[in-house]
């Protein structure tokens, strides 16, 4: 789908290069952290934005020349709430509706089936700028997909929500999915990149990594060491600049080292401690999740990783 | 453009209505403005003379004389006198005294009159706007020449019988040649285009050109400025709609709205003001062309700025000269030749050239045409710069 895409403000290269195909059905989990150029894609993938350099295409389309054509075949979800406030639920419907050339007849039946969809019956004669954070999103779920589109663009859909109403979202995207469609959302919450069917790493610009979340996972050459120390956070500090270590993170009042070989320093702390001041409680080996994934992606922790990054 | 469609237009513009409608205090604007724009505006100008004005009379000389012509310019409804005594002397004070004008006065002025040696009266006039001075100056030199004629007209009477035997020796050619040098010679003015001098009449299309372009420039200006600014803009364009059918969708609502103003404008002026239109079809088709002008210039303003701030921004920029330079209130005759050239440049100058040629003159098309004309590439030209503007956007 995407071959060599480019897009340079300046100087500045937002997305450096990228290539990726997406197959029918997948739920795509674009990962990144903010400014890595997850944006500037999607809106290059829309048609608001010139690549300056390579293509993408949608259905064989190109998403520039064609993008007329294009944009019949997808919804977009932007990440700032971009549904007409002074406009009602129906309303707001209605018009993306007419603006997606649905048929009149059809019209008032596939808006039933929306507000059914995204539960929002009950609010249809609201203002959508009255609505709550994640009754909004689904408005917008629901305006992208007036037009019935095969493909739907999502931008961090779920920034901002509460856990039940990131729940709602995402049960919607495995209907929808299990629907045959093809989505494509960003995200920065790894545990939403755990429910992607496939998952692509941006970090500068550039695509460090696209599978599925377990091979990912299982991309990870050893195990990850997780100890207890107290007290904790004058711990983290301290392992933090010790010499064969990576990278510390919190997790749950534990502290998970990122070390190219942690056998080796766990048997070394086994025999002597290296700090007087912290206590060793507790040690076990952990399998990495996604949020260590993406960690040791966009650090750059190769060592870590079987395929390198660069 | 071609492949345009009509329901896809409807859609933007059923919307673009809707936020007009939702959006209560400029609908309020929008109905109350033009007509009590026009109520104030008509009776604020019409009466163009001056009347009441403050003065201070000073009378130095006291004769029956003086209270003659005291009396004749008493009368003179342009004044409003107050009297000081002879000794006063801060006649120049204008400011102290709280008078646009005084006269003097000057003792021995009767004397002066029979001594054939008439003496000039001072008159002191605030020059500080320019036409009260010039205006109070005329009314007290033709209130001079009203006392000038009574005073001839007295000597007339009481001259000595000899005198008019002597007279009557004249040859009959020169006597009547006194005749008429005794008498004032007049004009006989007809005044055209607007018999009863009122300034409603004139004033009409500045009134309605002033709140249509007000109007339509800002509100059309916010319209994809706040599409911009509430990120609405990426969301209408990833839509099946093309550029002319945003543009023309976002135009319709306010054309309609536009229109109606239009209507109020003129139903007020007809019915409170009294004034008549002249072939509506024609002032009709003036209106919608400055029209289409002025949304074309709020939709090139709206695509060129980012927010609805800059957007106000630019519209006022815009509107400010064109109050001033646009002959809409005043003869743009009053403008020095090379400001003319820049008034040129505004539709407001056509639009109010064409309604007074139309409405006052009665003119026949070949005289308002060259008006008509820029007109009609003012808004081909503001359309296609939104259009090329808003292409642009999506790069």
């Amino acid at each position: 789908m995407l071959k060599d895409l480019s897009k340079s403000f300046g100087s500045v290269h937002a997305v450096q290069n990228l290539s990726l195909t997406i197959a029918p059905g997948t739920i795509f989990g674009f990962l990144g952290a903010n400014g890595a150029g997850k944006t500037t894609t999607i809106r290059m993938l829309c048609g608001l934005t010139r690549p300056t350099g390579g293509t993408a295409a949608i259905a064989r389309h190109d998403v520039w020349k064609d993008r007329q054509f294009v944009r019949t075949q997808f919804g977009y979800v932007a990440q700032r709430f971009s549904i007409y406030r002074d406009l009602t639920v129906v309303e707001n419907l209605r018009f993306f509706g007419g603006a997606c050339r649905v048929p009149r007849a059809a019209l008032e039946e596939r808006i039933e089936n929306l507000l059914r969809l995204s539960d929002l019956e009950a609010k249809r004669n609201t203002e959508a700028g009255s609505l709550s954070g994640g009754m909004r999103q689904l408005l917008a779920l629901a305006c992208s997909l007036v037009h019935d589109p095969p493909l739907l663009f999502l931008d961090e859909p779920t920034s901002g929500l509460d856990p039940v109403h990131r729940q709602q979202i995402w049960n919607l995207l495995y209907d929808l999915s299990n629907r045959g469609k093809t989505i494509f959302v960003t995200t920065h919450y790894m545990d939403e990149a755990e429910r992607c069917t496939e998952v692509g790493f941006l970090h500068s610009g550039r695509l460090l990594a696209k599978n599925s979340p377990r091979r990912l996972k299982s991309n990870f050459r050893t195990r990850l060491l997780e100890i207890d120390v107290e007290p904790l956070m004058p711990g983290l500090v301290s392992l933090r600049t010790l010499p064969g270590i990576l990278g510390v993170s919190l997790r749950s009042g534990s502290l998970r080292i990122y070390a190219p070989q942690p056998e080796k320093l766990i048997e070394t702390w086994r025999q002597r401690w290296p700090f007087p001041d912290l206590k060793l409680l507790g040690e076990r080996w952990v399998e990495p999740d996604m949020e260590d994934v993406f960690t040791a992606y966009s650090q750059g922790y190769d060592e870590l990783l079987k395929e390198s990054v660069s | 453009m071609k492949g345009l469609s009509l329901g896809a237009i409807l859609s933007v513009a059923y919307k673009e209505f809707l936020h007009i409608f939702r959006d209560r205090r400029v609908l309020l604007l929008l109905l109350i403005l033009p007509p009590l724009f026009t109520l104030l505006f008509g009776h604020a100008f019409e009466n163009t003379q001056l009347t009441d004005v403050p003065a201070l009379l000073i009378d130095r000389d006291n004769t029956p004389r003086t209270e003659r012509f005291i009396n004749i310019i008493s009368k003179d409804k342009t004044f409003r006198w107050k009297r000081a005594g002879p000794d006063f002397n801060r006649e120049s004070d204008l400011l102290l005294n709280g008078v646009k004008a005084s006269l003097v006065i000057p003792a021995g002025w009767s004397d002066s009159l029979s001594k054939g040696d008439p003496k000039p009266v001072p008159l002191y006039l605030d020059g500080s706007d320019t036409n009260t001075a010039t205006a109070l100056e005329g009314a007290v030199q033709q209130n001079l020449a009203t006392f000038q004629a009574g005073e001839r007209d007295l000597i007339v009477e009481n001259l000595p019988d000899d005198v008019i035997e002597l007279g009557k020796k004249l040859p009959v050619d020169i006597r009547k040649q006194f005749v008429s040098l005794m008498t004032a010679w007049s004009t006989d003015s007809k005044i055209l285009y607007n018999a009863k001098s009122r300034f409603i009449d004139y004033v009409v299309p500045g009134i309605i050109g002033l709140i249509l372009q007000l109007l339509t420039v800002t509100l059309m200006a916010c319209t994809i400025a706040r599409e911009r600014e509430a990120g609405t803009l990426y969301q209408l364009m990833v839509t099946s709609l093309k550029r002319g059918e945003i543009v023309l969708g976002k135009i319709l609502p306010y054309l309609v709205v536009s229109i109606v103003l239009i209507l109020v404008v003129n139903l007020v002026t007809l019915l409170h003001f009294q004034v008549p239109l002249y072939q509506p079809t024609v002032l009709g088709l003036i209106c919608l062309l400055f029209l289409l002008c002025s949304l074309g210039l709020g939709l090139l303003i709206s695509a060129f700025s980012h927010t609805q701030t800059q957007a106000i921004q630019f519209s006022v920029f815009f509107l400010l000269p064109v109050f001033v330079l646009s002959g809409a209130f005043a003869p743009l005759e009053q403008l020095p030749s090379t400001i003319r050239y820049i008034s040129e440049l505004f539709p407001l100058t056509h639009f109010c050239r064409a309604f007074r040629l139309v409405n006052m003159y009665h003119a026949a098309a070949p005289f308002y045409l060259a008006d008509l004309i820029v007109l009609f590439a003012g808004a081909v030209i503001t359309f296609l710069g939104a259009a090329f503007l808003l292409k642009r956007i999506e790069q």
